[in-house]
């Protein structure tokens, strides 16, 4: 048996669970003649190796409340967005659910990493039909969302292939091509985000 | 700063090498103007300082042939105190600058540290205002955040900055950003001002550009309290 225990099956349908609520959500805007969310979703789970190392280098024990509790990452969605606009619109639909609690965000994209990258990540608390690891906290389970343009998504698609790949050539100075890109596609969303707003001007 | 110094008389020219050494500018003397246009059409120099009276070739003679050559580095002429047409002649010869025989060797290198400045603190360096910083030789506007700017975003900007909290009307803007601003209007001057809004939102900036569609339009220093945090934990 893995780090997730007897709860490793339930994750994977509650990401779909969650997958699906977020498409309800999308439904209901282009319903209401509003423009999609999202250009499309991504969802995993943790590799159960990951978790064990995660686990390890934050000083926690090896246990599925490390790995549910402590770590709010073993569920994952990406939210991948045409324009910033949507990325904000999707967050304020999100804190208006009623299927889950915003438990942590944090905004790398009013302010980038260091290294260029950006993206909204929230932690969400979720309550399932599901057996959960903590029995004062019934059925809950964590999720993290990413939510990104396609820009800032393809930028860290980039320096993922960078990181993973060691021994690179002139590193130093792909580092900084790819801060520079960064500002460059960032320049482009903003760019997309204005004239998107000066078509709409007058609806 | 590399300097070609053209003065006919030795001492003279000896004198002001050893001054302008002396402050760490690199100089290169020639004593006509012929030898001056060959100096020039070899070297690279930031500023040139000719005699108008010199044998071979006068000092007006030597900056035409350089400006029709299409060298346009800063030229300041020396001429004698009483000859205002040779003054006249040769700024519109193409010299910049004139200074009038005998000058002071403390105004020359007065001259010089205000051109360095000019030129290195006025152009195309780093500007900053409120939070802001525009480093215009990379075209970045960074603040808590960083992003690219175009190059004619990064024109009105750099005259923003330099007018801080002026109003400046549209005409002079487009005048100051575009070469050609007979064909543009106020629209796109519009869709510029914009994108300059939204990129100074985006890094998160307290600095605004206030002003409707039409202009006037002006740069302000918003400051409004504490930044927001990266991480809000609830």
């Amino acid at each position: 048996m893995g780090i997730y225990g007897e709860y490793g099956s339930y994750l994977s349908r509650i990401k779909d669970d969650v997958m699906n609520k977020l498409s309800v959500l999308n439904q209901r805007e282009l319903d209401n003649n509003q423009t999609k969310l999202y250009e499309h979703l991504i969802g995993r789970i943790k590799a159960e190796d990951s978790m064990v190392e995660k686990c390890s280098r934050k000083g926690y024990e090896l246990s599925s409340r490390s790995a549910l509790y402590e770590c709010k990452d073993a569920i994952g969605i990406r939210v991948v967005c045409n324009f910033i606009d949507d990325v904000y619109r999707s967050i304020e639909l999100l804190r208006a659910a009623d299927w889950c609690e915003i438990v942590k965000e944090k905004d790398y994209i009013t302010r980038s990493k260091p290294n260029g990258y950006r993206s909204y990540h929230l932690i969400l608390k979720v309550a399932t039909p599901y057996p959960s690891v903590d029995l004062n906290d019934a059925g809950c389970y964590f999720v993290e969302v990413q939510l990104r343009t396609i820009a800032m998504d393809s930028w860290a698609s980039l320096e993922h292939e960078m990181k993973y790949k060691h021994n690179i050539r002139n590193s130093k100075q792909i580092v900084k091509e790819l801060k520079r890109c960064a500002d460059q596609l960032a320049s482009c969303d903003v760019q997309m985000q204005t004239i998107r707003q000066l078509i709409h001007e007058n609806d | 700063m590399r300097i070609l110094l053209a003065e006919d008389e030795k001492e003279l020219s000896r004198v002001l090498v050893t001054a302008m050494h002396s402050k760490g500018y690199s100089v290169d003397p020639a004593y006509n103007g012929l030898e001056a246009v060959e100096k020039a059409s070899q070297g690279v120099y930031d500023l040139m300082i000719f005699d108008v009276m010199m044998p071979v070739m006068t000092g007006i003679e030597a900056l035409k042939k350089i400006r029709a050559a299409g060298d346009q580095t800063y030229i300041i002429m020396l001429t004698a105190m009483s000859e205002i047409d040779d003054r006249v002649t040769g700024l519109d010869a193409g010299a910049d600058d004139y200074m009038t025989k005998p000058f002071s060797l403390k105004e020359l290198l007065a001259r010089l540290r205000s051109l360095e400045r000019r030129s290195e603190n006025y152009t195309n360096d780093v500007l900053k205002f409120g939070d802001i910083v525009l480093d215009s030789s990379e075209q970045r506007l960074e603040s808590f955040n960083s992003i690219s700017l175009s190059a004619k975003e990064t024109k009105l900007l750099n005259l923003f900055i330099l007018n801080a909290d002026k109003k400046i009307d549209s005409d002079v803007l487009i005048a100051h950003a575009w070469e050609n601003a007979d064909d543009l209007d106020q629209d796109t001057l519009w869709i510029y001002i914009s994108y300059l809004r939204q990129k100074l939102q985006s890094v998160n900036a307290h600095v605004e550009i206030q002003g409707e569609k039409g202009g006037p339009y002006q740069l302000v220093n918003t400051n409004g309290g504490n930044s927001n945090d990266s991480e809000v934990s609830l």
